[in-house]
Parts: C-alpha cells; sequence; structure tokens
C-alpha cells in the first residue's frame, strides 16, 4: 500500500499521473480535441448549404439551433480564426433563416 | 425577333455610350473588376495592393473566396493585414508558397521582414502607382479566351463550358466537402415597359456562387412578386448591381438578362 501511494506521489509530482503523459501534455491534448469538436460541428452545420432548400422547416429550425448554440464556442477563438469562422457561420444561418422564411412565405 | 434584339442591342450600346459622355468611368478591360485594397498598406510602407478579379476568376470560383475564405464583397471592408496572412487566412490561404495553381506554386504574402527578396514579392500585390511587371499580362492571358462586348471583353462562362478555365471550387484545409448542388429551375422576372422579360438562370448563377453568397445579403427572402427591382437601384450597386457592372458583365449588355421577350 505504501508503495503504491509512493508511486502515485512520484507520478503526481513528476506531472505524468495516471496516463504516462506529462500534465502539460494532457492540457494541450484537450485543447485540441476541443478544437476539432467546434471544427467538426462547424464543418457539419455548414456543409449542409448546397441541400437545404429541400430541407423541412423542422430540420431548418433546428440548423439555425445548432448555428446559435456554435457561435459563443467560435466567439472564443484566437484571431484570426475568430473572425473568419464566425463571419462563414454567419452567412449558414443566415442561409438557413431565409430558406425558412421562404418556406413560411409560400 | 432579330430586328428587336438588334434594336435593344443598339439601344444598349447608346446607353453606354451616354454613362460615357456623363463622366461615368467605363474602365479599361483590363481594369475591370480591379479593386483596389489599401486598409492597413500605408502604414507599413508599402504601396496598395491592386486586386485583379479577371485573373483571380479564371482559377477559382466566386463562391470559394467570398464563402469559403471569406472576403467581404465590398473593397476594403475585409480589413487583410499581413499578420492574418501569414497565418493562412484571407490572401494567404492561397498565397503560402506552397499551395500550387496548375504547375505553378503560389507565391507567398508578404513576410514582416524587409528584406530586398522581400520587397519585390510584396510589390506583385502591392504594386499601386508602382511599375511593377506581373506574371500574368492581361493581353496574352485573355488572347484565347471566348469575347464579349464589354467589361473584361471576355464571356466567362462560355470559357468555361468550352473548359478554356476551370474554376476550382475546392481549398482543401478550408472549404467544406459538400454534396453537389441540386440547382433549381429557371425563372423569369417580368419587366416592366417595353424592355423584354428577365431569365435568371440559377444554374448559371449558384454554380460559382453556391447559395449564400446571394441569400439573403442581396436577395433577402420575399414572397414572390414582393419586390420590385428596379434599374436606378441595380445601377446604383444594389441587387444585381452588386456584381454585374463591377466584376461580372456591366449592366449595358441588356440583352444578356433581358432575354424573354415572349408571352408577358
Amino acid at each position: 500500500m505504501k508503495m503504491f501511494a509512493m508511486i502515485v506521489a512520484i507520478m503526481f509530482s513528476s506531472g505524468t499521473l495516471f496516463t504516462g503523459m506529462p500534465i502539460a501534455q494532457i492540457e494541450s491534448f484537450g485543447a485540441k480535441v476541443a478544437q476539432e469538436d467546434w471544427k467538426r460541428e462547424f464543418d457539419n452545420i455548414c456543409s449542409k448549404t448546397q441541400d437545404a432548400m429541400e430541407f423541412s422547416a423542422g430540420e431548418l429550425r433546428n440548423l439555425i439551433a445548432r448555428c446559435d448554440a456554435l457561435k459563443p464556442r467560435i466567439e472564443r477563438l484566437d484571431e484570426p480564426q475568430r473572425k473568419v469562422t464566425l463571419k462563414r457561420l454567419q452567412m449558414c444561418r443566415d442561409l438557413y433563416v431565409y430558406l425558412l422564411e421562404a418556406k413560411e412565405n409560400q | 425577333m432579330k430586328a428587336v434584339a438588334g434594336w435593344i442591342a443598339g439601344f444598349c450600346s447608346i446607353l453606354a455610350f451616354v454613362g460615357a459622355a456623363n463622366g461615368r468611368d467605363i474602365p479599361k478591360p483590363p481594369e475591370y473588376g480591379k479593386v483596389i485594397i489599401g486598409n492597413f498598406s500605408n502604414r507599413a510602407g508599402l504601396a496598395a495592393v491592386r486586386f485583379d478579379h479577371w485573373l483571380h476568376r479564371a482559377f477559382y470560383t466566386c463562391r470559394l473566396c467570398h464563402v469559403d475564405i471569406g472576403f467581404a464583397m465590398e473593397a476594403n471592408a475585409t480589413k487583410i493585414d499581413a499578420e492574418t496572412n501569414i497565418k493562412g487566412f484571407y490572401c494567404g490561404s492561397c498565397h503560402n508558397g506552397i499551395r500550387v495553381q496548375g504547375d505553378r506554386k503560389i507565391f507567398a504574402s508578404c513576410s514582416l521582414s524587409r528584406t530586398k527578396e522581400e520587397d519585390t514579392r510584396c510589390s506583385r500585390c502591392h504594386s499601386v502607382g508602382k511599375n511593377v511587371r506581373k506574371e500574368y499580362n492581361y493581353t496574352s492571358f485573355t488572347e484565347k479566351l471566348p469575347k464579349e462586348n464589354l467589361g473584361n471583353l471576355i464571356d466567362w462562362q462560355e470559357a468555361e463550358s468550352r473548359e478554356l478555365i476551370r474554376p476550382v471550387d475546392f481549398l482543401p484545409g478550408i472549404s467544406i466537402a459538400r454534396l453537389p448542388l441540386d440547382v433549381q429551375k429557371d425563372f423569369r422576372i417580368k419587366s416592366k415597359g417595353w424592355m423584354p422579360n428577365v431569365t435568371f438562370s440559377h444554374k448559371e448563377h449558384a454554380l460559382w456562387n453556391g447559395c449564400e453568397l446571394c441569400h439573403p445579403d442581396i436577395f433577402a427572402s420575399v414572397k414572390k412578386g414582393t419586390v420590385k427591382y428596379s434599374m436606378f437601384q441595380i445601377s446604383g450597386g444594389q441587387y444585381c448591381g452588386l456584381c454585374h457592372d463591377r466584376v461580372a458583365f456591366p449592366l449595358y449588355e441588356c440583352q444578356k438578362c433581358h432575354t424573354n421577350p415572349m408571352s408577358r
């Protein structure tokens, strides 16, 4: 038991607890995963602009809600990624709103 | 029918001359679509950038630059600076010294250092007021492309359909993979008075522009037929006039849009 506690203490003090990776690396890995996460969601939302005119009102509302949910995460990015991606996201959102309004105007 | 078309073409030519006579600037073909970009150039001790649409549109679709890369549709609204380009955004999306166009490596945008070699490279774009020898010359570049009457004197659509140009619509690392566009049918816009109706081709517009370039910023959602687009608004740069008369073929080529004199 004492031995185990000692090993944990050594790993903790050397910053390699549990994973064998330094804690700084774990943090940067986490940041990378978070980065890829917003990118994946952004790509997924905005990849549908070409065929969105076939979507139902419900599907368009869902896409608009996903744009709104993603926006605060994009706002936390560093410049110029933030500025460029926000504009692109806004263009996708605006198109979905446009198509929704067009459906309602029909 | 031919007589009507001829009469309209004649009328439009007169309009072009009247425009010129009234001091409205009709640019020379290589100047048509030229954009001067200079938000930060002076501060950096550089000349402003001369951006030629005729060159870039031969290689890339409008959508690629104005949607995927995020360039604004208005000159100097994007506020491009060297640091942004170096990080791989805006001009730096392609101008990074790595990306290739055809068999040529695309030269890198300006770096923050100012060696003589750097200055020469910077001058390729920061060329306003300078006598810079360009890699692509308008006359030789456009020599074999099909011609039209005004603007750049190039029929870009015909050039693409004959595969003389192949505008790229996907930039790895920047563009998002999308399904091919399922293009909507063409529709007719009724003209007021004596002009033939407009046949609007969704296909011709959407393949280069995508959907989000025009909707809703240029054409907002409205009930069909409730908004009247006047030529005054269009020639003032609204609606169709945001591209036509600036980069796409000019408004004086009436018969290219007003093509449908049939049943009103």
